[in-house]
């Protein structure tokens, strides 16, 4: 069984649209800044890749809520749904929910409800959905929601879902692993030597998943399918053990080998340790399966975006399959050596023809997703 | 144009029917789940004061060490541990859903003040998993081994019985054989404040798996998930859960503040938890299972409707517990604590 994705959206730091964000990667422009949403004296690290969009005068609550409604409505809107999704499955997949709110209230006294820790009280007001489900999934967390929607339709419980992740940088998070982390990165460097540590980005994507052959819209490719697993083994260490097991059943949902991939979103989150598993991991997948596909980490410009991380690097696999045109990895210039053999994107896009992308994404928890996608054609 | 959408999750897969085969709680004040069919005395039941401690709890948050308790208990009445509490079943396609809105809270507000007194040199390296609202499922994951899908649901009043639909989602799938179905929140001063009421110690497990996989290893099935909804109110929540003989409901474990249009059910023997033991938030849903459990365990008649939310959330959810088949008189019926 296959799936079509009929409708895409996405915020990130460096564009508004996956057309932006897709242009901007291709660019590849330094994209951190100066962190400017809490005060710098506070914490070690000094950059961060933060959506600038708060008012003057300091942070305000909901804006994960906002960058997801917005998502959710032109994922709908370029599906051709309309702005009604009473009768569609909304489901959300985030690290923090909406703890950045929770802060400001508890601190700030800024005004905030039980109720808006959850992503369904904003669709319900937005687009009058009812069937909406909040998953904190870490940052596996949107993939998460991909395979739980294609479970849906398989099921017969529905033929239309739209899927989604959000996250805003908090406080809490960003001053623990800032806390915990060994060096204080100045940038966020997957796979490069220099690599020091994940910084925070912030934003959201949304996708449109319909059973096949259902849409009227254009379909954008096909989900071929995604795996979910736990490690069970640290709590916030990855685990190759897992990790292999992650990819290799979603070679098996989707009826492919390793030989058959041609593009690999990289998770990339620029620690020392993620780095190396995953990159350990990948040598081993695809030892044997001839020349390695190109391989790109958008984290490199997006800064890691949590819960909808996943969600928005198989946003740019889809681009990417379109355009035959594979992103660089900005600021990979010394590649670490496990490695050695991967065909990371390097100082300019690659180009190529590319049929059939790997999109990984691993969250604290130990939790993993792996999403297969096929360019439609 | 949406070609025939439809929210309902209903019965998706009649072959695999998906039953309950374990219950755990660790809530103060209830001992049994039999007590939660009985006006509570509030006596017995969890100890937090002494029951959160060990070494196998250490430098884990509040909810994470309810939540391992109550795994505990539920795994071991599936009869899916050893005496030295080590799962026996198939640990590879073994779920963790959590249900939980406030577990963390307490957490991140401490974390962040302590970063505006002291700067982020003041944290303790110890509390990063935390800051991640998943982490109660990662820990009992860990703890068991259990590498199947891991899944937080964080989805306001309904969380509950959201999670116990997904689990069950999970298994007819085919992604995973079992589940362990957590709902948890712990007090504390966050908790209390968010609520505006005194906050409670709540945790309550449950193990589901599918009926014929229960059926081959003796496991005693307590009630079979039948039909579930998440919908804009309780009219169409029941209507999409396959609530359509309202006589056949024997007990309606019911949210009397959002429910609103009690009228549809009037003939049901009605019980609301929250009543007697407060907000309970992401452990209602689980909760209600649990309750729903002891009614069919005990051979009382009807259905047991579960319901959550209404006036003032976003949606309302129901879920339908019949009672499941006995056994096969050839198996021998293990035995439960």
């Amino acid at each position: 069984m296959t799936w079509d994705i009929t409708g895409m959206a996405a915020v990130a730091n460096i564009g508004a649209s996956p057309r932006e964000i897709f242009a901007a990667l291709c660019a590849g422009r330094e994209s951190r800044k100066l962190l400017k949403v809490f005060d710098p004296a506070k914490y070690r690290a000094a950059y961060a890749y933060e959506i600038d969009d708060r008012p003057k005068g300091g942070d305000i609550p909901r804006r994960a809520t906002g960058w997801l409604t917005t998502v959710v409505g032109q994922a709908a809107a370029d599906a051709g749904l309309g702005e009604d999704l009473s009768q569609v499955p909304v489901l959300v997949g985030t690290t923090m929910r909406e703890q950045r709110s929770l802060e400001l209230w508890w601190r700030d006294d800024a005004d905030v409800a039980l109720e808006d820790l959850h992503f369904g009280t904003a669709l319900k007001a937005a687009f009058g959905a009812s069937t909406t489900y909040t998953f904190a999934g870490a940052c596996a967390a949107s993939l998460y929601t991909l395979g739980m929607a294609t479970d849906l339709i398989e099921l017969g419980i529905a033929d239309t879902v739209v899927v989604a992740g959000t996250d805003a940088a908090t406080e809490s998070g960003f001053g623990t692993l800032d806390r915990v982390q060994n060096g204080i990165p100045d940038a966020l460097r997957p796979f490069d030597a220099t690599h020091k540590g994940m910084l925070m980005g912030e934003g959201a994507a949304a996708v449109v998943v319909q059973r096949a052959g259902t849409a009227d819209a254009p379909v954008h490719a096909r989900v071929r399918g995604v795996s979910m697993n736990c490690d069970a083994h640290h709590a916030t260490a990855p685990d190759p053990d897992g990790i292999t097991r992650a990819v290799r059943d979603a070679y098996r949902r989707a009826g492919v080998g390793a030989q058959d991939i041609d593009l690999v979103m990289l998770h990339g989150s620029g620690t020392p340790l993620g780095d190396l598993t995953e990159s350990s991991v990948l040598r081993d997948i695809f030892h044997g399966a001839g020349a390695s596909p190109p391989m790109t980490a958008i984290k490199a410009m997006t800064g890691h975006t949590l819960g909808g991380s996943g969600l928005l690097s198989l946003v740019m696999a889809v681009l990417a399959m379109k355009e035959g045109t594979v992103p660089p990895v900005l600021g990979l210039t010394d590649p670490i050596p496990e490695a050695a053999g991967l065909d990371l994107v390097q100082g300019a896009p690659a180009s190529g023809d590319l049929t059939f992308a790997q999109i990984n994404a691993f969250g604290f928890g130990g939790i993993n997703a792996v999403a297969i996608v096929e360019a439609a054609r | 144009m949406i070609a025939t959408s439809t929210t309902r999750m209903r019965n998706p897969n009649a072959r695999r029917e998906v039953v309950v085969t374990g219950v755990g709680l660790a809530v103060p004040g209830v001992a049994t789940c039999g007590d939660l069919l009985r006006p509570l005395l509030g006596e017995g039941g969890f100890d937090s004061a002494t029951g959160l401690r060990g070494r196998e709890l250490r430098h884990k948050d509040r909810a994470s060490r309810l939540a391992l308790h109550a795994a505990a208990f539920a795994l071991h009445d599936a009869g899916l541990t050893d005496a030295d509490d080590v799962f026996t079943g198939a640990a590879d396609s073994t779920a963790v859903v959590i249900s939980t809105n406030l577990g963390n809270a307490d957490s991140v507000c401490e974390a962040i003040d302590t970063i505006t007194r002291d700067g982020v040199r003041g944290l303790s390296p110890l509390g990063l998993p935390q800051t991640s609202s998943n982490v109660i499922a990662g820990w009992v994951a860990i703890r068991y081994r259990l590498r199947g899908p891991n899944l937080t649901v964080c989805n306001g009043v309904t969380s509950g019985l959201d999670a116990l639909a997904w689990a069950r989602n999970l298994i007819v799938a085919q992604r995973a054989e079992a589940a362990v179905v957590v709902g948890v929140e712990p007090a504390g001063e966050v908790v209390t404040k968010i609520l505006g009421e005194q906050s409670t110690d709540a945790a309550v497990a449950v193990v589901v798996e599918p009926a014929d996989v229960a059926a081959s290893r003796g496991a005693r099935p307590r009630a079979t998930i039948t039909g579930y909804a998440r919908a804009q109110n309780l009219a169409a929540a029941l209507a999409c859960a396959g609530v359509t003989d309202t006589q056949a409901v024997g007990l309606w474990l019911v949210d009397e503040a959002g429910a609103g249009s009690g009228h549809l059910l009037a003939a049901a023997h009605r019980i609301d938890l929250e009543s007697q033991l407060g907000p309970l938030s992401g452990a209602l849903g689980v909760l209600q299972c649990a309750a729903a459990a002891a009614h069919l365990d005990s051979g009382a008649t009807g259905n047991v409707l579960a319901t959550a939310g209404g006036a003032g959330h976003d949606a309302t959810a129901a879920l339908l517990l019949t009672p499941s088949p006995p056994p096969r008189p050839s198996r021998q019926e293990r035995g439960h604590p």
